[in-house]
């Protein structure tokens, strides 16, 4: 039986990136394929990681770099998967190449054209908190570093086309099917976030500084709209005080979901570190109701938060969030369990940590695949306990966030044990053919 | 001596780092002051030197500039080093003709609230490293062959599976267990969450799938004695029981060697009462049907783990040991009450926050304590226990009258680990478990070439978390293996055979024995051996040893300039 | 103003450079006076870069290293600890203090540790005041090459030179290296190709033993002409010829500062009667003194200046001696740096007269030649009578102030130092303190006196191959004459000879390996 020696990876986020180049590494072709324009996913957003502080772009980069240079890596970004047939081994798969409408050859990420065009548009990556033209790079490190064009929002002006000095524009692409013979196919998709306005307690979308995690993380990084610097949106005031909500839709039996996302206690930590890094006149309070510290070094994390940068927890989920509509400050309404009372607290900003949340095209993706997903959307492993990436399909593989809820490490441990499955699905149905 | 040698022309390239570095450095400051250095022919500032951007501004530079040597100016070597050594040697420059200044992370980070004196300092800095730079030679990287077997050190679940899934991919496999049977951890436990089957069913598949793969070669009762060598070609020393001692070669060693439970004794009255247990002795009691009918169990988490000072981390698995033991409890005696005093409990994910719902919907009782106001266990009346815990919401004294006390005590690192780790010359972090290479992107890696740890040697985690670490090495140990050839570090120590006066120090003094003298008395170094610490060229009473690429005046000019002085 | 102190830091790479960063990943600051030079292991750190680093102005020097037990490299933190236990011995002998170097073993994870560490060394260095040596840095002054060489040729009769080759089949390098020849060196310089023997390795070979000159019909004094070749040679090539990693110059150097401050006499025995004044001085030289340097040879060379204070006592001397006692310079006038052994000439000169000695007594014979020949020239008077201890020994024996009490039967094979022998003509006061002593036996090897064979290296630099067959051609010219013990008056030569008998050679050890002992031990151990 033939076997090709080839893996799929569906996914350019830090889990993608590892299986990747783990698998290219050792001699296997891989086939990366990323929705948006660029590799780098959740990873690429974040300002700092816990629990070492490292800038995330900066240990991000050079694995980025790493799979745009290597020769068994084909990047296939801005593509879809649009059908896959076959089995182990012997996978065919159908991909869509977006338009780009830009020639990739002959594009050198200069960004004249974007200088040029006409149209703003709210920046995905900046959480819609920054602008970006209709032709656009989703991030100065992009990778690959090439332009694209938003159809939906292109006014077909035509002036990036008269602008481009290499000529790269190319108005008139047509979407590209690319067809793949692969051994294996690993997905890793990651997540996205929960649906925070339907907690309509806490005013997210209708107060300006009601803020998700995400959101906030793009305003304190230093490349973000902000170029770092800690403003509230809605009049430009640095914030004295800012407070953090847990469990926005996590751990919910009503509304929400009922599963415990597993790092926002230790993401919101580190956020309040960077804010009293920032800024250490700022007060920062943290509402939890459970602390999850369980990973390797999470505790000590913690403690250093609360010893050594003041950042205050308090056990206690705030009922509410309301706006004062002339200062714009900010109330939260709260039990505190020391003095037994309800308080209510003002603070300048309301950081949420929502639900991270499967994505709602792993369902299009499982009916392609035929895999299944479990009663929350993530895709479903063969043996929650003894065979944790595999699924019910043989040759498939999961790995990061879209196998269950995990933080950077774990997702870097995983992917590399999905691309041995892969390698080792590979290998036993070359030898199945051999005998 | 100087006339074949080609004049030095540095490019040097400063990064922002976005703020990291600009918000404190200031960064055209610097570049102005970088093109006053001799040798010096072109210095520019880059945004994110790292990023696509930077790397291609990198090549053009050198093109552009006729460049023969580069300084990045940025974070530390530890992490880019290798990117920016690639990115010269694809524009054509020797990669061992490039240096680097931290102005991050020993400068820019350390002294964010003096910008002047950072500023200073990243001066100086450049200034050693363009002192270096003068003095770099081109080097070139020895490639060995990568012999196709691995060493997995321990036989629990977590070695096992990495075992097979290595001998899958066509490896030959050696596993060394300790005990006279391969499982584990896994031996003593009772029944596994969420399926509620027996651990010994999962164990004994893949017992089974082990003993009859031709690849692994099982070495129970056995133990690793030595380890010598480097990646691609370890030499171990495994001895057995029975005293026989095996050797073998192998390219890359797996460190499975799982953790043991904590012992609390003294606290909360075990080894006084015998009604105090851990879990682990309440899931050996479980699985052997001996636990009698308990009226009231009283749980009690964080025994002996997130102390203030000590164990001081969180050992993850205890509350959903918990959970599950106080599930199995109720389901065989519906009636008894139980009660779990927790801090913060720790059940995360999806299906261990189903087990959390599940337990309350059983009618478990949670109690949460507060670090400093610990629940008491004293002797109660008729045998029983008396539990006395602060209810820290209600702020009031619960005394709870149980007869049995269960214990979480935290997993822990074991005896063994230490004469391991410096077998293997891989470190134990602050909590005492392996310390991998990069906790966010090289978690499975130690930092020495060729040796990966998984399972709860690494950290205390659940089983379906280990198989994802333990095929995770299965992928890390076979990129070397598959790829059969590997390039080792050019960074060697070279004896001058007209200086050496053969008086031996060398020989002596090299911890991986990689100098030998020949027939003529002349030391003579193994390179493929040599890792480039660099003590041989320190003691050499001659001076007849050149540490390549940290040469005497490589390092001497590095002091000089850093003390103000450059030596043209 | 105070100025702020500056720390050389030499960190390794996989734990103390790995701390530094973390403590910059975790935001910890610390103070910004540390400059790090990364090195793979705390074992490459080499005692010449610290050393260096102290004489060039570093205000305090702070190796980081992997915990014991813990070092990537196995074992080289150890060998860093015991370098630097012995260098901060040799920093508080120089007066510079150890505690301005630092060693402390930090992991990885210890960012805090590391900032702490820093924080309290820098707090440390700037109560402890500047490094007394900054103030010496200042650029060497041009030296017209073309100048020193024309006057050179003149003054040592290289212009006279016939040719005829009795250099070159008489020095001992030329033997075993044909390379080398004095006569071609001569011949280079005379025709103008001065450029090829300064940037060469020749005008370092040379062993400056005078036997050339001894023997040349033309008087060319060769050692004198290559001696002022080095002061315009390459210093590149000399920094990668010299043994011992060019410590022992570098302390001569640090030694021109007049800010230091030694105590240069925590070796003598109690009951030892020396006095600051005295008509008397006793001159030790820099050797003895810092045999720490030469720990491995097991030679006790402070027993040297130990039996020499002993037999001075004994017959009623109390001698005066410096507590900050300099280094005479010879190595650095034989090594090309003139500037720096005028300064110590001066200062020597200066503190002599304070303590208004008549009389320089001095057992090494470098130091005796130093004095007696170079310092009158270099500073145009040097008022005081210079005696090497064997000559101040032989008087007294003259006058019958000397008698030795104790009988030591042994056969002893006396060896003439260059210095002694063949640059100052001291030949015969030697051997009749030797033969005074009752029981001894004083054996000659065949080529003594005049024709003594040199030890094999001066001035520690070319300690190579060949040097190392001339010492064992000595060697076993010293054992073939079936002496017991072999003595000499030269401290170098008995480190030179015994640094070849701990090497393991491939010729067998038996043929070199021989008991030795100093001329004034020798003596010492001959009074009760």
């Amino acid at each position: 039986m033939r076997a090709h020696k080839s893996v799929l990876v569906i996914g350019g986020g830090i889990a993608g990136i590892q299986a990747s180049l783990d698998l290219a590494n050792r001699g296997l072709k891989v086939y990366l394929v990323e929705r948006t324009p660029s590799i780098g996913g959740r990873m690429a957003q974040l300002d700092k990681t816990f629990p070492t502080m490292d800038c995330s772009m900066c240990i991000l980069a050079p694995k980025m770099i790493e799979v745009l240079r290597h020769p068994n890596i084909t990047l296939l970004t801005y593509s879809e998967i649009e059908g896959v047939t076959g089995s182990v081994g012997g996978f065919k798969v159908k991909v869509l190449k977006k338009p780009r409408f830009i020639d990739e050859n002959k594009c050198t990420g200069c960004g004249e054209c974007a200088q040029y065009c006409p149209t703003e548009v709210p920046n995905e990556f900046d959480m819609s908190l920054g602008i970006r033209k209709a032709i656009y790079i989703p991030f100065p490190q992009a990778v690959p570093l090439k332009y694209a064009i938003d159809e939906a929002n292109c006014i077909k002006c035509g002036l990036c086309e008269r602008t481009c000095k290499a000529q790269a524009v190319d108005l008139d692409q047509e979407p590209e099917t690319i067809n793949l013979n692969v051994g294996a196919i690993i997905l890793a998709t990651g997540f996205e976030l929960f649906d925070i306005k339907s907690i309509s307690e806490y005013g997210y979308g209708k107060y300006k500084d009601v803020l998700s995690s995400l959101e906030f993380e793009r305003l304190i990084c230093a490349s973000g709209p902000t170029g770092g610097h800690l403003l509230r949106l809605s009049d430009g005031r640095i914030p004295t005080r800012v407070a953090f909500i847990q469990c926005v839709g996590s751990r919910s039996l009503r509304g929400g979901v009922r599963f415990c996302s597993s790092s926002c206690c230790v993401y919101a930590t580190k956020e309040a570190i960077l804010i009293r890094e920032h800024n250490p006149e700022c007060e920062v309070y943290i509402f939890y109701n459970e602390l999850k510290v369980f990973g390797k070094g999470f505790q000590d994390f913690v403690k250093r938060a609360r010893d050594e940068w003041g950042v205050k927890y308090v056990r206690a989920l705030p009922g509410e969030v309301m706006e004062n509509p002339e200062t714009r400050d900010l109330t939260i309404s709260y039990e505190d369990t020391e003095e037994n009372m309800t308080k209510s607290m003002t603070v300048d900003l309301v950081v949420l940590c929502p639900a991270l949340v499967p994505r709602v095209t792993n369902k299009e993706l499982a009916g392609i695949l035929g895999l299944e997903l479990d009663e929350y959307g993530f895709f479903k492993s063969r043996d929650i306990l003894y065979a944790p990436v595999d699924t019910n399909k043989q040759g498939i593989f999961i790995c990061g966030y879209c196998q269950g809820p995990k933080d950077i490490p774990e997702s870097v441990a995983q992917a590399s044990g999905a691309a041995a499955k892969a390698a080792e699905a590979i290998q036993l149905t070359k030898n199945k053919g051999v005998r | 001596m100087e006339s074949s040698e080609e004049v030095p022309r540095i490019g040097v390239f400063v990064c922002h780092c976005g703020i990291n570095i600009g918000g404190v450095v200031d960064v055209p400051e610097v570049v102005e002051y970088s093109k006053t250095l001799p040798g010096v022919a072109y210095a520019e500032g880059n945004l994110y030197t790292c990023s696509s951007e930077g790397i291609s501004k990198i090549k053009e530079g050198i093109a552009k500039h006729n460049l023969n040597r580069v300084i990045v100016a940025s974070c530390t070597p530890r992490t880019h080093e290798p990117l920016f050594r690639a990115a010269c040697e694809e524009a054509g420059v020797n990669r061992y003709l490039f240096e680097m200044a931290n102005i991050r992370d020993q400068c820019s980070w350390a002294h964010m609230h003096e910008p002047e004196k950072a500023t200073e300092k990243a001066k100086d800095l450049i200034r050693m490293a363009a002192a270096k730079a003068r003095l770099l030679k081109p080097l070139e990287e020895p490639e060995i062959d990568v012999t196709p077997s691995a060493l997995v050190i321990g036989g629990g679940i977590s070695g096992m599976t990495s075992a097979l899934c290595l001998a899958n991919q066509g490896f030959k496999v050696y596993i060394v267990e300790k005990e006279p049977k391969l499982g584990g951890m896994l031996r003593n436990l009772n029944k596994l969450y969420p399926n509620m089957e027996d651990a010994s069913e999962g164990l004994s598949q893949i017992a089974k799938r082990m003993k009859s793969n031709k690849k692994i070669k099982v070495l129970t009762s056995a133990a690793v004695k030595q380890v010598k060598g480097f990646i691609g070609n370890f030499e171990v020393t495994v001895e057995k029981a029975n005293g026989k001692a095996m050797n073998f070669e192998v390219g890359t060693i797996i460190v499975a060697t799982g953790a043991t439970v904590f012992e609390p004794v003294g606290m909360y009255g075990y080894g006084e009462h015998e009604n105090v247990i851990t879990q682990l002795q309440l899931e050996q009691l479980l699985k052997k049907g001996q636990l009698k009918k308990p009226k009231k169990v009283v749980m009690i988490q964080c025994v002996g783990a997130r102390e203030e000072k000590g164990r001081t981390y969180c050992s993850r698995i205890c509350c959903t040991t918990a959970l599950k033991n106080a599930m199995l409890i109720k389901e065989k005696c519906p009636d008894t009450d139980i009660y779990i005093l927790f801090r913060d409990l720790q059940a995360y994910g999806t299906h261990y926050e189903d087990l959390h719902r599940m337990a309350q919907g059983k009618g478990i009782k949670f109690i949460k304590y507060v670090l400093e106001k610990p629940p008491q266990v004293i002797r109660g009346e008729n045998g029983r226990l008396m539990v006395n815990v602060c209810h820290a919401l209600l702020d009031e004294q619960v005394k709870i009258s149980s007869d049995l006390v269960v214990l979480s005590t935290p997993l822990i690192q074991q005896e063994s680990a230490k004469e391991l780790s410096q077998m293997l010359k891989v470190p134990l972090g602050p909590d005492g478990f392996f310390f991998e290479a990069h906790v966010k992107l090289r978690p499975i890696d130690f930092a020495t070439d060729g040796i990966y740890v998984c399972g709860t040697a690494h950290s205390p985690k659940d089983i379906a978390e280990s198989l994802s670490q333990a095929l995770g090495v299965a992928s890390r140990a076979a990129i070397p293996m598959a790829v059969k050839r590997l390039k080792v570090e050019a960074i060697t120590a070279v004896v001058d055979e007209n200086l050496c006066s053969g008086c031996g120090t060398c020989v002596k003094l090299c911890p991986y024995n990689a100098i030998q003298k020949d027939e003529k008395g002349i030391a003579r170094v193994t390179s493929v051996v040599c890792k480039g610490c660099g003590t041989c060229a320190a003691s050499c009473p001659e001076r007849a040893i050149t540490m390549q690429h940290f040469t005497d005046e490589q390092i001497m000019a590095q002091a000089l300039a850093a003390l103000g002085r450059c030596v043209a | 103003m105070k100025t702020e102190p500056k720390i050389v830091a030499f960190l390794c790479n996989w734990c103390a450079y790995a701390g530094a960063d973390l403590a910059g990943v975790s935001r910890i600051s610390y103070p910004p006076n540390i400059r790090v030079i990364r090195v793979m292991c705390s074992g490459r750190v080499d005692p010449a870069f610290i050393v260096g680093a102290f004489e060039m102005g570093a205000d305090g020097v702070f190796v980081g290293g992997c915990h014991p037990g813990d070092c990537h490299y196995i074992s080289g933190n150890l060998e860093a600890e015991k370098r630097i236990k012995n260098t901060q011995r040799l920093l508080s002998m120089i007066g510079l203090g150890p505690e301005r170097l630092r060693l402390e073993w930090i992991s990885a994870s210890e960012g805090e540790r590391f900032a702490q560490v820093i924080t309290e060394f820098t707090e440390n260095l700037r109560k402890l005041g500047p490094n007394p040596f900054k103030a010496q840095v200042n650029a060497k002054s041009h030296t017209d090459m073309k100048k020193v060489i024309s006057e050179a040729i003149k003054k040592t009769n290289v212009q006279y030179c016939l040719e005829c080759g009795k250099c070159s089949a008489s020095c001992p390098i030329s033997k075993v290296n044909n390379a080398f020849s004095p006569r071609r060196v001569v011949e280079r310089t005379l025709l103008g190709f001065e450029e090829k023997v300064l940037s060469g390795t020749d005008v370092w070979t040379c062993l400056t033993c005078f036997l050339c000159s001894e023997r040349c019909p033309s008087d060319v004094r060769f050692p004198e002409f290559i001696r002022d070749c080095r002061r315009v040679a390459s210093q590149k090539v000399m920094e990668e010829l010299c043994a011992h990693r060019g410590i022992p110059t570098t302390l001569s150097r640090m030694m021109t500062n007049p800010k230091i401050k030694q105590d240069r006499m925590d070796w003598l025995p109690s009951g030892a009667k020396i006095s600051a004044r005295g008509d008397t001085l006793y001159f030790v030289g820099c050797i003895p003194y810092f045999d720490v340097i030469f720990e491995n040879f097991n030679l006790e060379l402070l027993k040297i200046p130990q039996s020499v204070v002993k037999i001075l006592n004994k017959v009623g001397i109390e001698p005066a001696m410096l507590s900050n006692e300099k280094c005479c310079g010879h190595d650095l006038l034989w090594t090309g740096d003139l500037e720096n052994f005028e300064k110590l000439a001066k200062t020597n000169a200066t503190d002599l007269k304070k303590t208004r000695a008549t009389k320089i007594v001095t057992s090494c014979p470098e130091c005796y030649r130093t004095f007696k020949k170079d310092y009158p020239e270099v500073l145009g008077t040097f008022d005081f009578d210079v005696l090497h201890i064997s000559e101040f020994l032989s008087e007294l024996i003259d006058k019958g102030k000397l008698k030795f009490d104790a009988k030591l039967s042994t056969k002893v094979v006396y060896h003439d130092p260059c210095r002694l022998g063949r640059h100052m003509g001291v030949y015969e006061p030697p051997r009749k303190v030797i033969t005074s002593i009752p029981g001894v036996k004083l054996l000659e090897m065949p080529r003594n006196r005049e024709n003594a064979i040199c030890c094999g290296v001066s001035a520690f630099m070319s300690c190579n191959k060949y040097s190392k067959e001339v010492r064992a051609d000595r060697l076993k010219e010293a054992k073939a004459t079936g002496a017991d013990l072999l003595v000499t008056t030269c401290p170098h030569c008995q480190i030179h000879w015994k640094c070849l008998a701990t090497e393991k050679l491939p010729t067998s050890s038996d043929s070199v390996s021989m008991d030795m002992q100093d001329f004034a031990v020798l003596a010492a151990e001959a009074l009760h």
